[in-house]
C-alpha cells in the first residue's frame, strides 16, 4: 500500500501569556525546594546514581539510600541544563524545537485497555493497539509527539520495547517512552534510536526518542527507573521526571506544600543527571493531584486541581528547563462532557503558561483506557485553543471597511467578493456542526469515531527502510532472548472483554 | 452535597475575580477598530426606523435621511455624547446585599436567556418553554454563588405578548437577585417594566440608585436598530435603568467573513444606540456587548462556537476603549444535544477568557442548541465550569504555614502524609470537589449529570428564596393585568 503524507504539525503559539505566580511566589518555593534538598533528601535506591551524587559532593547515607544536596550545589548542577534544545523526529519535518514559543502536545500513554475500534469492546491492550495509535496521532497535526498510548501487554518484560518498534514502524514523529525502565532495557532502545537517527551526530542532535521517568511521592526515586534515565542522557536522548505527588496522602494537603515536595523530587533527578552528563537535556513534569478525601484517589481535575499544572510549567522555567505539562487527564469513563470539560480548560490555561510540550490525547479513565475516537475528540479541543489562543489581523484588509460601506444597513454579506474569499478561511470544525439527515447536525462523537476507523484503515505514513525495520527487529528479538520475554498468545485481538 | 433538610441560606455571590488580565488586542489595534466604526458611523450610517430616535439625532447634529431612516454621525458627535456615559455603575438587586457594583478586575455572570424550549425536568419531554420554567430556573439561579444576577432564562410563551412582562414577574417573585431582560421591547411594555421595577426599588429616586432591573437590546446586522427595542431603551434610560446594545454579527452573511471587520461593524452598531441615550439622557448607565458568530458555508445556519473562535472576547477591550463597561457573550453551546461531550469542549474556556479580557459582566450559564434549549440540569454543568475557571484566577497562597517543609521533614521520604497534624487541618480545604468527582453510597464517582440532576433537586427542596412582601406581589400582578388588558 502507498504510504500517505503525514499532515505539518500545528503548535499552540499563544499570542498571550499569563504569569501565575508573582516574582516572590517564586522564590518562597524555589527556597522551599531548595530546603527540602538540603535538610530532608531523596530516597535514591541505586548504588549507581549514590555514586554519582557522592563524587559530585551531595551528602549521601550509602546505608539509608538518602541523598541530600546543598542549595549550591543543586544550583550549580542546575547551571549546565540546557533551557531549549530540539527532540528530533524520523522525518525532519517533524522534528520539534522547544524554544519556548510554541506548544507540541504528545498522545496519551501507557493505558492498560482499548475500546476495540472493531467489536467496540474493552478489553486488555496489545501492541496492535500502540501501532494503531500511532497511525492515528501520525495523521493528527496536533500531536506533536507519539507516546505508545498503551501498553503492548501481548509482550511482558519487553513491552516498552515492542512499544518502541510498533512506534516507529507507524509514525514519523518524535517517540517519547514512559516505560522503559532499567539499564538493560534502555541500552536496548537506544539502539533503537540509533537505527532510526542514522549516525550518532543525528543522535545527540536530532533524537528521535526520549523518556520519562516517574518519581514516587514522597521523595523518593525508583532504582530502574533513575538508571534507565541514566542511560538515555549518556547518550544525549532528553530525559524528563515526572512527579505525581499527591496532596493530603503522598503530599501536603496545601497547594504549595504539594507543589514543593513534587518539584524537589523532579530537581533531585535532573541534579543527577547533570552531575554525571552536564548539558544533557532534561525537562520538568510537575503533576501534583489532590487526594479525594473519601477513596483516596489522586484527582488531577478537581476544581483547583489545574492551576497546579500550570504552576509546573513556571516552577520547570524557574529552574531553567523546559516542562512537559499535564493536559487532557480525564477521569471520565466514556467521551462525553467531562472528558471535554476537564480537557479544555486545563489546555488552555497551561498555553498561556507557556508550556513547550504537555501529554496527553486520547485516554480516559484516569489516564488507562484507550478510546480511539476520543483521540479526534481532545484534537478538535486542542484546536479550540489553539485558535483562541492566537492573536487578532486587524489589518485594512480585515477590517473591511470599504466591504461595510458597499453593503450599507440592511443588506448582507453573501455575494461580496470579500465573503468568498475570507469564509473559506474561518476555520470550523470537523466534529460538531456536521449537517445530518433531516436539518440537524451529527453527534461529534459519532463523527469522531467514524474519522478515527477511517484513519486506522487508510493512513499509512512512510515505512521505515526495509534495513531498519530488519534492524528493530533483530534488536528486538535479542532483547526477548536477554530479558526473558516471549510473545503472549493469550491476548490477542479477542482478548479478555 | 450538604445534608441538612430544610431551608438553606443562600451562598454569597462568587464573582470571578483576577489580577491577571490577557490584552487581546494591543492599544494600536484597539485603535483602528474604533477608528472604523467611527468612519463607519460617519460615512455609511446606521437605520433607526424610529420617528422619536431620528428626532434626536436630528436635534444634536447628526445628518438625519427622515426617507431611509439612515443616520450619519460625526466622529466629534460620538465623542460628546459618549462622554457622559459612566464608566461604572450600581445593578440593583432586591436584596442591597447582592447589589453589584461595576468594578475592575470583578465579573459577574448570569445565565443565559431567552431559550423556547424545554427538556421538562419532570417528564424529560422537550416542550415549548413557559413562565414556570422561568421560575424554577429564578429559583435555582438565587441559589447559585456563580449566578450573580438572573436573565429569564426562557420565554414565557404561555403569556403571548405580555410575556416579557410576566417573565418578570416570574423572577423577582424566585430570586433576590438583579433581573436583567432582554425582551422588554417597545415603549409600552418599558413603562410597564418601569412601573414593576418601581414596585421593586420602593421610589423612583431609589431606582435610579439602586436599579434592580436593567435591560439588553439586540440590534440587527448590518447596522439597523429594531425600532421597538430603541424605544424602550428610551423610556429605561431616561429613568436610569441601565440599557446595553448587543450586536451579534454572523461572519459571512450579515458582516464581512473577516473578524475585524465584524467587530468595527458592530461595535458602529452599538455605539449608534450608545451615543443616542446620552444625547437623549446624557448620564444613563449604558453598557456594550457584542455577540459575533460565523455563518456555516454549507448549510449558512448559525455558529456560535467555530474551531477558531480568537478574540471571542476582544470586544470587552473595544468597549473598555470607548470607556463603557461590557457584557461578555458566554456559555450558549451550538450542541442540540443535552450534557454531551460538545457542551462542555465549546464552552469550557469561556469563563476564564472573559475574566481575563476583564467583561464588568457575562453571559450566561444554563442553555444549549445555542441559547434555544433548556435543561434544568446543565446549570449545574455550566457552573462546575464556572468554578473551576474562578479557582483558576485566584492567587495560590505561598507562606511558611503552606509550603509545609516542617510538616514535609517530619514524612521524610518515602512515607505519607496521613497521619500529620498539618494534613488534618488542611485536607479538608484541600479538595475543591467538582461535579466529577461526587460519589455515590457505593463510593464510587456519580456520573455528572446524575448529580446535577440531584443538585437542582437538592436546591429546589431546601432553598427558599425570601418571598417578595405581599403588597408587591400584588402590585406586580395589578401591573400585569393592566397590561394584559392595554398591550393585544
Amino acid at each position: 500500500m502507498n504510504h500517505m503524507e503525514t499532515p505539518a504539525l500545528q503548535p499552540i503559539v499563544p499570542a498571550y501569556h499569563v504569569e501565575i505566580l508573582t516574582a516572590d511566589q517564586r522564590a518562597q518555593l524555589q527556597a522551599a525546594t531548595l530546603k527540602i534538598l538540603e535538610d530532608v533528601g531523596v530516597h535514591c535506591p541505586s548504588e549507581k546514581a549514590l555514586q554519582i551524587y557522592a563524587e559530585h559532593g551531595a551528602r549521601v547515607d550509602f546505608s539509608r539510600h538518602i541523598v541530600r544536596l546543598d542549595p549550591e550545589l543543586t544550583l550549580g548542577a542546575m547551571s549546565y541544563a540546557p533551557r531549549f534544545y530540539t527532540m528530533g523526529a524520523r522525518h525532519p519535518d517533524f522534528d520539534l524545537r522547544l524554544d519556548g514559543k510554541a506548544l507540541y502536545c504528545a498522545t496519551d500513554g501507557c493505558g492498560v485497555e482499548t475500546i476495540d475500534l472493531s467489536t467496540r469492546r474493552r478489553r486488555p491492550s496489545i501492541k496492535e493497539d500502540v501501532a494503531m495509535g500511532a497511525r492515528l496521532a501520525d495523521n493528527l497535526p496536533e500531536i506533536g509527539f507519539y507516546w505508545p498510548i498503551v501498553s503492548a501487554q501481548d509482550h511482558r518484560s519487553t513491552a516498552p520495547l515492542h512499544e518502541l518498534e510498533a512506534s516507529f514502524n507507524n509514525t514519523v514523529k518524535h517517540i517519547q517512552s514512559e516505560t522503559v525502565m532499567g539499564e538493560p532495557s534502555a541500552r536496548y532502545a537506544i539502539e533503537m534510536a540509533r537505527v532510526i537517527a542514522g549516525d550518532e551526530r543525528s543522535l545527540r542532535g536530532r533524537p528521535p526518542l526520549s523518556l520519562l521517568v516517574c518519581c514516587i511521592a514522597p521523595l523518593a526515586q525508583d532504582k530502574e527507573g533513575m538508571e534507565s534515565a541514566l542511560a538515555f542522557a549518556e547518550a544525549g536522548l532528553p530525559v524528563g521526571f515526572m512527579s505525581m505527588a499527591n496532596a493530603a496522602s503522598t503530599a501536603p494537603a496545601t497547594l504549595a506544600g504539594a507543589l514543593v515536595t513534587g518539584d524537589a523530587e523532579i530537581v533531585a533527578a535532573m541534579v543527577l543527571i547533570q552531575m554525571a552528563y552536564p548539558g544533557a537535556p532534561v525537562f520538568h513534569s510537575l503533576l501534583p493531584g489532590i487526594m479525594h478525601p473519601h477513596t483516596g484517589a489522586y484527582l488531577g481535575s478537581a476544581w483547583e486541581g489545574t492551576i497546579l499544572y500550570a504552576i509546573g510549567v513556571e516552577l520547570a522555567h524557574l529552574w531553567g528547563v523546559p516542562t512537559l505539562a499535564g493536559i487532557f487527564g480525564t477521569d471520565a469513563l466514556a467521551p462525553g462532557w467531562q472528558s471535554a470539560g476537564d480537557a479544555a480548560s486545563s489546555l488552555l490555561l497551561i498555553a498561556l503558561a507557556g508550556a513547550e510540550t504537555g501529554s496527553g490525547l486520547g485516554l480516559l479513565e484516569s489516564c488507562t483506557l484507550f478510546y480511539p475516537e476520543e483521540m479526534l475528540l481532545d484534537a478538535d479541543i486542542y484546536q479550540r485553543v489553539r485558535y483562541e489562543a492566537a492573536g487578532l489581523d486587524t489589518s485594512q484588509e480585515a477590517l473591511a471597511l470599504d466591504v461595510i460601506q458597499a453593503v450599507g444597513p440592511r443588506g448582507h454579506f453573501l455575494r461580496h467578493p470579500h465573503t468568498r474569499t475570507y469564509l473559506r478561511q474561518r476555520a470550523f470544525s470537523n466534529l460538531s456542526g456536521q449537517p445530518a439527515p433531516g436539518g440537524d447536525y451529527q453527534d461529534p462523537a459519532d463523527v469522531a469515531r467514524i474519522k478515527a476507523e477511517w484513519i486506522c484503515a487508510n493512513h499509512r505514513p512512510l515505512p521505515l527502510e526495509a534495513s531498519q525495520q530488519a534492524e528493530l527487529k533483530k534488536i528486538l528479538d535479542a532483547a526477548d532472548k536477554e530479558l526473558g520475554s516471549s510473545h503472549s498468545s493469550s491476548l490477542d485481538r479477542r482478548g479478555v472483554d | 452535597m450538604e445534608e441538612s433538610l430544610g431551608t438553606v441560606e443562600r451562598p454569597p455571590i462568587e464573582p470571578l475575580r483576577t489580577d491577571y488580565h490577557l490584552e487581546f488586542l494591543t492599544s494600536e489595534q484597539l485603535n483602528l477598530v474604533q477608528q472604523a466604526t467611527l468612519t463607519i458611523l460617519e460615512t455609511v450610517g446606521v437605520r433607526f426606523p424610529s420617528e422619536k430616535a431620528l428626532a434626536i439625532f436630528a436635534e444634536h447634529g447628526a445628518q438625519v435621511d427622515w426617507t431611509t431612516q439612515v443616520v450619519k454621525i460625526p466622529p466629534d458627535l460620538v465623542w460628546k455624547a459618549l462622554a457622559t456615559a459612566p464608566r461604572y455603575f450600581t445593578l440593583g438587586a432586591r436584596d442591597p446585599a447582592l447589589d453589584l457594583r461595576l468594578e475592575e478586575g470583578v465579573t459577574y455572570f448570569t445565565t443565559d436567556g431567552c431559550g423556547v424550549e424545554t427538556v421538562d425536568f419532570e417528564t424529560g419531554q422537550r416542550r415549548n418553554s413557559r413562565k414556570a420554567d422561568v421560575a424554577l430556573m429564578a429559583h435555582l439561579s438565587d441559589y447559585l454563588s456563580s449566578v450573580a444576577f438572573y436573565w429569564p432564562m426562557v420565554s414565557a410563551q404561555d403569556f403571548g405578548l405580555t410575556a416579557p412582562l410576566h417573565e418578570l414577574e416570574a423572577s423577582w417573585n424566585h430570586t433576590v437577585k438583579h433581573v436583567q431582560s432582554e425582551t422588554i421591547m417597545g415603549e409600552v411594555p418599558a413603562r410597564y417594566a418601569l412601573e414593576m421595577s418601581t414596585v421593586i426599588a420602593g421610589t423612583r429616586e431609589e431606582l435610579r440608585q439602586r436599579p434592580p432591573f436593567s435591560l439588553v437590546v439586540c440590534t440587527i446586522a448590518p447596522l439597523v436598530q429594531d425600532k421597538d427595542g430603541i424605544e424602550g431603551a428610551l423610556v429605561l434610560a431616561k429613568a436610569g435603568i441601565p440599557v446595553g446594545f448587543l450586536a451579534m454579527p454572523t461572519l459571512g452573511t450579515t458582516a464581512p467573513a473577516t473578524l475585524a471587520g465584524a467587530f468595527a461593524q458592530g461595535d458602529a452598531e452599538i455605539i449608534s444606540a450608545a451615543v443616542l441615550m446620552q444625547l437623549a439622557a446624557p448620564g444613563a448607565p449604558v453598557f456594550h456587548s457584542m455577540m459575533h458568530a460565523w455563518a456555516d458555508p454549507r448549510t449558512g445556519g448559525y455558529v456560535s462556537y467555530p474551531l477558531d473562535s480568537r478574540s471571542r472576547f476582544a470586544p470587552v477591550e473595544t468597549a473598555h476603549h470607548w470607556g463603557l463597561p461590557s457584557l461578555g457573550g458566554a456559555y450558549g453551546t451550538d450542541s442540540q444535544r443535552v450534557g454531551d461531550w460538545q457542551s462542555a469542549a465549546e464552552v469550557a474556556l469561556d469563563a476564564f477568557m472573559v475574566a481575563l479580557a476583564g467583561a464588568e459582566f457575562a453571559t450566561g450559564i444554563g442553555l444549549a442548541n445555542t441559547y434555544t434549549l433548556l435543561y434544568p440540569e446543565q446549570i449545574i454543568l455550566d457552573d462546575d465550569l464556572y468554578q473551576r475557571a474562578r479557582y483558576y484566577m485566584s492567587r495560590v497562597d505561598v507562606c511558611p504555614e503552606t509550603l509545609a517543609v516542617d510538616t514535609i521533614r517530619n514524612v521524610g521520604p518515602g512515607g505519607h502524609f496521613l497521619g500529620q497534624k498539618h494534613t488534618r487541618q488542611h485536607m479538608r480545604n484541600s479538595l475543591k470537589r467538582a461535579v466529577t468527582h461526587q460519589l455515590n453510597e457505593a463510593n464510587q464517582y456519580q456520573d455528572p449529570h446524575t448529580y446535577a440532576r440531584e443538585r437542582v433537586s437538592w436546591i429546589l427542596e431546601n432553598h427558599h428564596p425570601e418571598p417578595l412582601d405581599p403588597a408587591q406581589q400584588k402590585e406586580l400582578s395589578r401591573l400585569l393585568a393592566e397590561a394584559g388588558r392595554e398591550i393585544r
